[in-house]
């Protein structure tokens, strides 16, 4: 374990950010959002491209400075207290944006130096890093050699250099391959069982599924939803999906039927039309179309996106 | 103090120029030819080389040989230049390119500490750079090719520095405001080879026109050459010197909060 004992003992949530607002170019980007987060948990932040993610994040992670709200780090304000807030957050940006002219040991060294008071017992420190992410065998290599999943290890290994209590991830795997990916969850997984708070965006539904404890959805800059992922999927997407061929001749009537029912247009996705529907609803849809052929599931993540995303 | 000068003394800027001095001594042999090599190939070129069909100028009332006018001129073009150059280019690719800046605003770093960090460090190299033509131009002495006020040549260095944080909150503010790293050669050739040029480091400028006036009063580097000649031929203190710290100073005060709040709205989307 890397991280100090007392991570587990503390009860406050690490993050809890309230009525954030943020602004560019008269535009308001994100619109009353908050966060809570508590040690050892993982909150996931989801919504499609311009919800608002990376910004929200970057206000908590005082990148940027919200137009209206507030943010605290451990109990500490970050407004009032920028710097003491800045020392307990360990940040991974969506970018990489570790520094190219030092070698991979050097970049946690270099990182270090950026904190206020020094990390302790920076140099073992450093070597369990490496150790732990499997770097230290390019330790004293540039990291342009780096394959991707090594530069987002390296990314993560440099936002924990000075023992925050804190993690911000955004969007951690994209662009990486399967077992990349896999590999990274596995380290992020670990993180959250030592005791660190972290919140994450993705585009990934999996990821979001099998990493976060809570989810937060976002759509236009607002909270639309938020909970464990069933509570999120019940209120935003429904109790079941149905699926069913697009190319059947009895589609144009389940759309017909929709419509009257007062429930959404059946959303397209590749060849099948999903439906989403309550109890009540499916026992309606199968008493009307018994004889035709559908699947039902429960809805995943990647419904809730594909909505977010039609509506967006 | 306001928060714009009080984060030049903060730690978070010596962490940035701290950064930029490790990365700069790991490639010294490449990244010191440049500086010792160049005041040697223009001083043989113009000062022996030209200044062989010049064998003396008429400056001030004093006949000078051109390489001893030359000499002084390219102290103060040097600090110039390095320092507008490195807070040009080079902070921004470190900006854009190498999202080095993104890098540092993850921390306890803040966008004024990477501005002053920047402009810091590329002061300290136009300075060292400064120091190093003067040793060239020492050797220059030994060979009996010059005859200069040696004692007098430290003095500027406190001078060159204040200079060259100057020309970097200039180069700064073309960082902020250049759309892409092509474009950078509408400041370079527009201003700044003008400038370095036209303001008595390599031929002297006169003119009674009220434009020549205008220009000869206000502009710092011509100042700082005539300041610094005057200091390094006769040894004489000189109101130049004066006028030139005076302008430097207001460079600085003027333009560290404009780059910073341009540079907070570039790379922050604020402001």
């Amino acid at each position: 374990m890397i991280f100090s004992d007392d991570l587990n003992a503390q009860r406050e949530p690490v993050l809890l950010a309230e009525g954030l607002v943020k602004q560019f170019a008269g535009r308001r980007v994100v619109d009353g959002v908050g966060l809570r987060c508590q040690a050892g948990q993982v909150l996931g932040l989801l919504g499609a491209n311009g919800a608002g993610k990376t910004t929200t994040l970057r206000m908590c992670y005082g990148f940027l400075e919200p137009d209206a709200g507030t943010v605290h780090v451990a109990g500490i304000d970050r407004h009032a207290d920028p710097e003491t807030a800045a020392r307990r957050v360990g940040v991974c940006t969506q970018d990489d944006t570790f520094d190219t002219d030092f070698t991979v040991r050097d970049n946690l060294v270099q990182m270090s130096r950026y904190f206020r008071p020094r990390p302790s017992a920076l140099k073992p420190r450093i070597s369990a890093l490496l150790e732990r992410f499997g770097l230290d065998r390019y330790a004293n290599q540039k990291p342009d050699i780096l394959s991707g999943g090594y530069r987002r290890r390296l990314m993560l290994a440099r936002a924990l250099v000075h023992e925050p209590r804190l993690l911000f991830l955004d969007e951690p795997t994209t662009g990486l391959d399967p077992q990349a990916r896999l590999e990274v969850w596995e380290l992020i997984d670990a993180l959250r069982r030592e005791g660190l708070g972290i919140v994450l965006t993705t585009h990934y539904m999996e990821e979001a599924e099998r990493l976060s404890d809570e989810l937060l959805v976002l759509r236009e800059g607002r909270m639309v939803a938020a909970g464990q992922s069933r509570t999120v999927l019940g209120d935003l997407v429904g109790e079941h999906m149905l699926v069913l061929e697009a190319a059947d001749p009895a589609a144009p009537a389940v759309r017909e039927w929709a419509r009257q029912v007062g429930l959404p247009e059946p959303s397209r996705v590749l060849s099948s039309l999903h439906l989403a529907l309550n109890g009540p609803g499916l026992a309606q849809f199968s008493a009307q179309f018994g004889d035709l052929r559908f699947e039902v599931r429960p809805p995943t993540l990647d419904d809730l996106f594909l909505k977010l995303a039609d509506k967006s | 103090m306001t928060p714009h000068y009080r984060a030049a003394f903060q730690w978070q800027s010596r962490a940035v120029l701290m950064r930029h001095f490790t990365v700069y001594r790991r490639n010294w042999h490449t990244a010191a030819l440049p500086p010792l090599l160049e005041p040697i190939i223009l001083l043989l070129a113009f000062g022996v080389g030209l200044g062989g069909f010049i064998p003396e100028l008429a400056w001030r009332g004093h006949s000078v040989p051109y390489l001893a006018y030359l000499a002084p001129g390219m102290l103060a073009y040097t600090a110039f230049m390095t320092a507008f150059f490195q807070a040009l280019f080079a902070a921004y690719i470190r900006m854009h390119y190498q999202k080095t800046w993104e890098g540092q605003l993850i921390t306890q770093v803040r966008l004024e500490h990477v501005v002053w960090g920047e402009a810091l460090w590329a002061a300290t190299l136009g300075t060292c750079y400064a120091l190093i033509v003067i040793l060239v131009l020492a050797g220059f002495s030994i060979t009996g090719w010059i005859q200069l006020y040696w004692s007098s040549a430290l003095l500027v260095l406190p001078l060159l520095f204040l200079a060259a944080l100057a020309f970097a909150s200039l180069g700064l503010l073309f960082t902020a405001l250049v759309p892409t790293i092509d474009h950078m050669n509408i400041p370079f050739f527009l201003v700044i080879m003008p400038l370095g040029f036209a303001s008595s480091t390599y031929f002297p400028l006169a003119g009674d026109s009220l434009w020549a006036q205008l220009w000869l009063t206000l502009n710092p580097l011509h100042h700082l050459a005539e300041g610094v000649r005057l200091l390094l031929l006769t040894g004489a203190m000189n109101q130049h010197l004066l006028i030139a710290c005076g302008l430097f100073l207001l460079m600085i005060l003027v333009l560290i909060p404009i780059d910073e709040r341009l540079l907070r709205r570039r790379v922050l989307g604020e402001g």
